[in-house]
């Protein structure tokens, strides 16, 4: 842990400045939760640290052209407590209440969280149903990334070494419902073996929209696109939710590691999903 | 029933918790002294291997670098380490502990040099500035495995470090007798301590050359292992305890202290070393899993007749106090029932694992695992009430154990498993279609006092101030648990003082009269009892004054509120500052050293345990209520109650504390915790990946504290800190099968396992 | 070894200016530490425990996962800010008299943790207290005399 240089950038152009010249050898640190870690744990050796706590520009929740915007440094406690939120997808807050815990969500930022880019990040599920977009910034200008295709690996994605995340957006969600649930090894802080989010919408008495999103059971969260359509434009009912859970374990590839088995996480994850849509289709519990 | 006691029962606030609450205790790390350098343990990555080559010259080389530490530097490196009373038949009884390594690696993570630095950055640098190549050799991971003569040996030509046996009746006889026999085996996990404060601690040389460690110690005894290590004589080593953030058992064997001592030995310089979470995960000991076969018989009418069991532990790659940890298992692994035909073989094995030692309740917990599922499981078959079926069949006063030990005090089984039923209140319903609510409980034994062949003693001092308030000296060391709380309460309800006016100093093996280590459940029994006996010697020296001037007797006198008067004449008083002057001026002074002396018993010479072995046993129970998700085969954890007869309360909240402290902490064994690894290699570290019980997991607790006044320990207490963890875990997974259905016999009860058994593969019936 | 890089750095720590040079990768734990604010407690270092709460910007937050640099002209406050020996606060009382603490390590994080809490929300149910100090890891004492405390501190007891 050595030749570590900081930085404090006044504005997005010195930020995107910097991050040209050095890449990703200038850290984003905003909550600092996982760049922090991986320095001490000494995965991280040298580069610039930058803070963008205090940018302005990062900053903001805001409905614009029927997006819902939110800043890149806007951390998630108060993206909880935003009438805004509340008020436009207080899914997305419900969701995020299940984030770690009340001091990690005190420092952790959403874009932090995408741009670690793990498989169980818990924002990326709930983002992806409601048809999040990354908006990136480089001195080239700016580029919108639909968060299902930002993603390439575990911990990889398709920002440019010189590219910062500005703000995260969202269409307004219509009139649906969604759920999110992770499974953890205890009710506190832990890492979700797998987890579920999941947006539906119905009209008639059919379903018109459904959307699946599924975390730690493949290399990058994903949207289960093909399960998906056996959905849409069907009346929900639980032999319908069977089928769904059934088709879904196709869509992923888990792993065994030290929380659970493949096997676990394949079975498991249509079992979730099936509670997740009796929820949002208000069948049965 | 019951004396009213001035002081001992009562709420009191501890003498530490203000200090606590305002951050103003200096905890081991905490300390820092002038041109202090910073320490860092070099440690091997391989489970098993020999060191090949070690280079630590580019390391010394470094600038700020004061000196790097290798097995050579160490006057004593290799110590033995004799377990009293183990069997010569079996295993290895010398088993060479090193405090680094000189050739041979047995585990990841084993001490391999030292280093001490101007800054904790330099030291980090010394490390990876040294160089290392091993030669891997052929490791076991398994204690089954490595029970095999086939198994590469970690020591000697023994992977067996100890075995004891229970051997009462004729089994064969027993199982024939029986009208149900329940057969399982059983797995209990790696637990790890996961205290909040890391092993932590700073030493120096004083300026009479006395080397000083002050850290952490849940045994201050220790500056022994420290002279033999340094080659110097005893009195020439102090160690001083600090309050301690948490111990468990975790801070009972060797920590920082040996390490600490010869840095700074051989700097002349202070030192200060704290372990990293990392380290403490692969660098200390763990509790011992077991795996346990139980064959239990039981008559229609629920009499046990046989117990045949054979239980056997990881001991990891050290043997640290294995021996003994199987003694207690050995000892309580009937529970706390009367079984007339008992065959029980125990074994602990040594592996390339990491080390397992010492953790509350010490092998004894473990077994409840076994005993109470058995119980449950017969209850079922038998068609009986699991309660009624155990009431047949507890231990009670006068009844002889099957290691041929009477039963001194009273056992109030009975009452502390109905009164936690009953805590638990109305049958919670479940929250959906998918979710099953399950209620158990469970009992178990466990033993206060030290091994009575260890013939402990336990030391104190108590001074009166000539305004009559108490001064008490006491070597035993503090973890939280209100170990020196007892013994101000003790003092001032013998000296008729306010708790206030008693002055406790200390954990200082040098200045304070040793009292002997925090384990084995024993600080209240030996220390409370040695503090009490000091205290009513000074009483004795102020009755005897004061009836020479009250012309009375010193048996008819009361000492209350600094006054000392006749019992049926209170008029008849003096105040205890005059009676003081007097005894001064008479050259008697009001101070006293004793020591008190639990039962002394022969060595254990055979394999077969058939004397006893402790003072007394606490008795409890726990009763849990939960609901299972079948979706996902989670956990959720609805009620608590925990009952346990301790005998006297000599404080009201911390008995609690340990009741509710060690629920959750047995919670956390049954449901959540696992130290992994993988062929010796640590999976699970750091508090990420191995997890704790957090608020959100713990339900509110209701607590029921029995006094039987049966006990030895002072006013009839009897110890309540390993005996508050053993039912919980049991209680739990009774609870579960009673959600489910199905026994998960493999702990911790994880989502996953559960998910599997509700499909039918794997559990038991 | 190359020189190490130093900045500037002050912060207000307890309304108490203080500054310093350090390296870049200084976490606000080791600054506080090394400043003598020992009360901040190194638990794990990674964020796990809590042990090292401190509250800055009116949040509880990490101190061990945040940089000190990124505090350089905040307010932060730690245990120390609650009470003194003549003046405890409510919720240091409430946790002496109902034993809320056992070996004391957890304690400094967990109080403002209940402060933080209370300060927005003063009249939790047990679950919300439970949920607010569930990033603060104890080993002792199981949380029951924790959340006791702290709901009879919202109950207008210990004021």
């Amino acid at each position: 842990m050595s030749g570590f240089r900081f930085y404090r950038p006044d504005t997005l152009a010195q930020l995107l400045e910097r991050k040209q010249k050095e890449g990703r050898r200038a850290r984003i640190l905003d909550g600092g939760s996982n760049v922090l870690v991986y320095v001490k744990e000494g995965t991280i050796e040298g580069g610039t640290l930058v803070d963008v706590r205090r940018l302005k520009a990062l900053k903001g929740i805001a409905v614009k052209s029927g997006h819902v915007e939110i800043g890149a440094g806007e951390v998630i406690a108060d993206i909880i407590a935003s009438p805004v939120i509340r008020r436009e997808a207080s899914f997305l807050a419900e969701a995020l209440q299940q984030f770690a815990n009340p001091l990690v969500r005190n420092m952790a930022t959403l874009a932090g969280n995408i741009a670690d880019s793990s498989p169980i990040g818990d924002s990326i599920p709930p983002l992806l149903v409601l048809e999040a977009e990354v908006v990136a910034a480089g001195r080239q200008g700016r580029r919108v990334i639909p968060l299902d295709r930002f993603f390439t690996g575990p911990g990889a994605n398709v920002l440019k070494p010189s590219e910062v995340i500005l703000k995260i957006r969202f269409p307004v969600p219509g009139k649906g419902r969604g759920c999110f649930l992770k499974l953890g090894l205890r009710r506190g802080t832990s890492c979700s073996v797998a987890s579920v989010a999941v947006w539906t919408q119905t009209k008639g008495g059919a379903i018109e929209e459904a959307r699946i999103a599924l975390g730690g059971v493949a290399p990058t969260p994903l949207r289960a696109r093909l399960t998906e359509e056996l959905l849409k434009g069907r009346k929900p009912d639980p032999e319908l939710l069977e089928r769904v859970a059934g088709r879904v374990q196709h869509e992923i590839s888990p792993i065994s590691d030290v929380r659970a088995s493949a096997e676990y996480r394949r079975q498991v994850t249509a079992k979730l999903l099936a509670k997740a849509l009796r929820h949002t289709l208000r069948l049965e519990e | 029933m019951s004396r009213e006691y001035s002081v001992i029962g009562k709420r009191l606030p501890g003498v530490d918790e203000k200090d606590k609450v305002l951050g103003s205790t200096v905890f081991a790390d905490d300390f820092s002294l002038p041109g202090m350098l910073h320490a860092k343990v070099f440690r091997a990555t391989k489970a098993s291997a020999r060191l090949k080559r070690l280079d630590v010259s580019k390391a010394r080389a470094l600038p700020g670098v004061a000196c790097v530490l290798t097995a050579e530097d160490v006057p004593n490196n290799e110590s033995v380490k004799n377990v009293v009373g183990q069997t010569t038949e079996v295993g290895l009884l010398e088993a060479k502990h090193q405090v680094l390594v000189r050739e041979r690696v047995r585990y990841w993570g084993e001490p391999v040099a030292l280093v001490a630095a101007e800054t904790p950055k330099i030291a980090m640098e010394a490390l990876k500035a040294i160089e290392v190549d091993y030669e891997e050799l052929p490791g076991v991971f398994d204690p089954l495995e490595a029970m095999k003569p086939s198994a590469p040996k970690i020591h000697g030509d023994n992977n067996v470090i100890a075995s004891w046996k229970l051997r009462k009746g004729d089994v064969a006889k027993g199982f024939a007798e029986a009208d149900v026999i329940v057969e399982n085996t059983y797995r209990t996990p790696r637990q790890e301590h996961a205290h909040i404060e890391p092993e932590s601690g700073v030493a120096w040389v004083d300026d009479s050359g006395v080397v000083t460690v002050r850290y952490a110690a849940q045994v201050i005894e220790h500056y022994r292992d420290i002279a033999t290590v340094l080659g110097i004589p005893e009195s020439r080593v102090r160690i001083i305890g600090t309050l301690i953030g948490g111990g468990f058992g975790g801070k009972e064997d060797v920590t920082v202290e040996v390490f600490l001592a010869l840095l700074a030995w051989k700097t002349g310089r202070p030192v200060k070393l704290t372990f990293t979470r990392e380290e403490m995960g692969y660098g200390r000991h763990k509790r011992h899993p077991y795996v346990l076969k139980f064959k239990t018989g039981a008559k229609k009418d629920g009499t046990l007749t046989a117990l045949e069991a054979e239980v056997v532990s990881d001991a990891g790659a050290y043997v640290y106090l294995s021996p003994w940890v199987l003694i207690y298992s050995t000892v309580h692994s009937t529970g706390p029932y009367l079984i007339p035909n008992v065959k029980v073989d125990a074994y602990s094995v040594l592996t390339n694992n990491i080390m397992t030692s010492a953790f509350r309740g010490f092998g004894g917990m473990q077994m409840a695992v076994a005993y109470e599922a058995q119980m449950d499981e017969l209850a079922l078959r038998l068609g009986m009430d699991p309660l009624e079926l155990r009431k047949k069949n507890f231990l009670k006063t006068g009844d002889v154990t099957a290691s041929y030990q009477e039963i001194t005090s009273q056992v109030r089984l009975e009452e502390c498993a109905r009164k936690a039923l009953e805590a638990l209140g109305p049958n919670s319903q479940p929250s959906s279609a998918h979710a099953k609510v399950g209620r158990g409980f469970a009992c178990c034994w466990q033993s206060y006092g030290r091994m009575t062949y260890l013939h402990d003693t336990s030391n104190c001092w108590v001074n009166l101030e000539m305004d009559g308030s108490a001064v008490v000296r006491s070597g035993i060391p503090d973890l939280g648990g209100g170990q020196r709380e007892s013994i101000r309460a003790i003092v001032a309800e013998v000296l008729g003082l306010k708790v206030q006016e008693v002055q406790v100093i200390s954990t200082d093996s040098q200045v304070t009269p040793l009292a002997g280590t925090v384990t084995a459940t024993r600080a209240l029994y030996m220390s409370g009892n040695a503090a009490k006996l000091a205290a009513e010697s000074v009483r004795r020296i102020i009755a005897e004054q004061a009836a020479e001037m009250l012309g009375a007797r010193p048996e008819d006198l009361e000492l209350r509120d600094k006054t000392v008067f006749c019992r049926e004449e209170p008029g008849k008083k003096l105040a205890l500052t005059e009676v003081i002057k007097q005894c001064l001026f008479r050259g008697r002074i009001p101070q006293a050293l004793e020591t008190f002396r639990a039962p002394f018993t022969e060595p254990i010479t055979s394999d077969v345990i058939k004397d006893p072995v402790f003072p007394d046993f606490t008795f409890g129970a726990q009763a849990a209520e939960v609901e299972v998700d079948t979706e996902t085969g989670q956990v959720k954890v609805l009620k608590w109650a925990t009952a346990y007869d301790v005998g006297k309360a000599i404080n009201l909240n911390r008995v609690e504390g340990q009741m509710e402290g060690g629920a959750a902490q047995g919670l956390g064994f049954g449901l959540m915790e696992d130290y992994l690894e993988s062929d010796g290699l640590p999976l699970t570290w750091n508090l990420h990946d191995y997890l704790i019980p957090t608020s959100k997991d713990m339900p509110d607790i209701r607590c029921i504290v029995i006094e039987s006044e049966s006990g030895k320990g002072p006013y009839g207490a009897k110890g309540i800190g390993e005996p508050a963890i053993g039912a919980a875990a049991p209680a739990l997974a009774s609870a579960v099968r009673d959600a489910i259905g199905v026994r998960i016999t493999h702990l911790p009860i994880t989502p996953e396992r559960v998910f599997f058994a509700l499909q039918g593969k794997g559990g038991a019936a | 070894m190359a020189k190490t890089e130093l900045y500037d750095i002050t912060i207000k720590v307890n309304d108490r200016t203080v500054s310093a040079r350090i390296p870049a990768e200084t976490t606000l734990l080791d600054f506080l530490r090394d400043q003598g604010f020992i009360e901040v407690k190194r638990g794990c270092d990674k964020g796990d425990c809590g042990a090292c709460t401190v509250i800055m910007d009116g949040k509880a937050i990490l101190s061990c996962i945040t940089l000190a640099l990124q505090a350089d002209g905040a307010s932060v406050y730690t245990v120390k800010s609650l009470g003194t020996p003549q003046r405890l606060h409510p919720l240091q009382k409430a946790f002496v008299e109902l034993e809320a603490l056992q070996c004391g390590f957890c304690t400094p994080g967990m109080l403002l943790s209940a402060k933080a809490l209370l300060d927005s929300n003063p009249h939790p149910t047990r679950s919300e207290i439970r949920e607010a100090i569930s990033g603060n890891l104890c080993r002792c004492t199981g949380y029951q005399k924790i959340v006791d405390a702290i709901e009879a501190v919202s109950k207008g007891a210990y004021r």
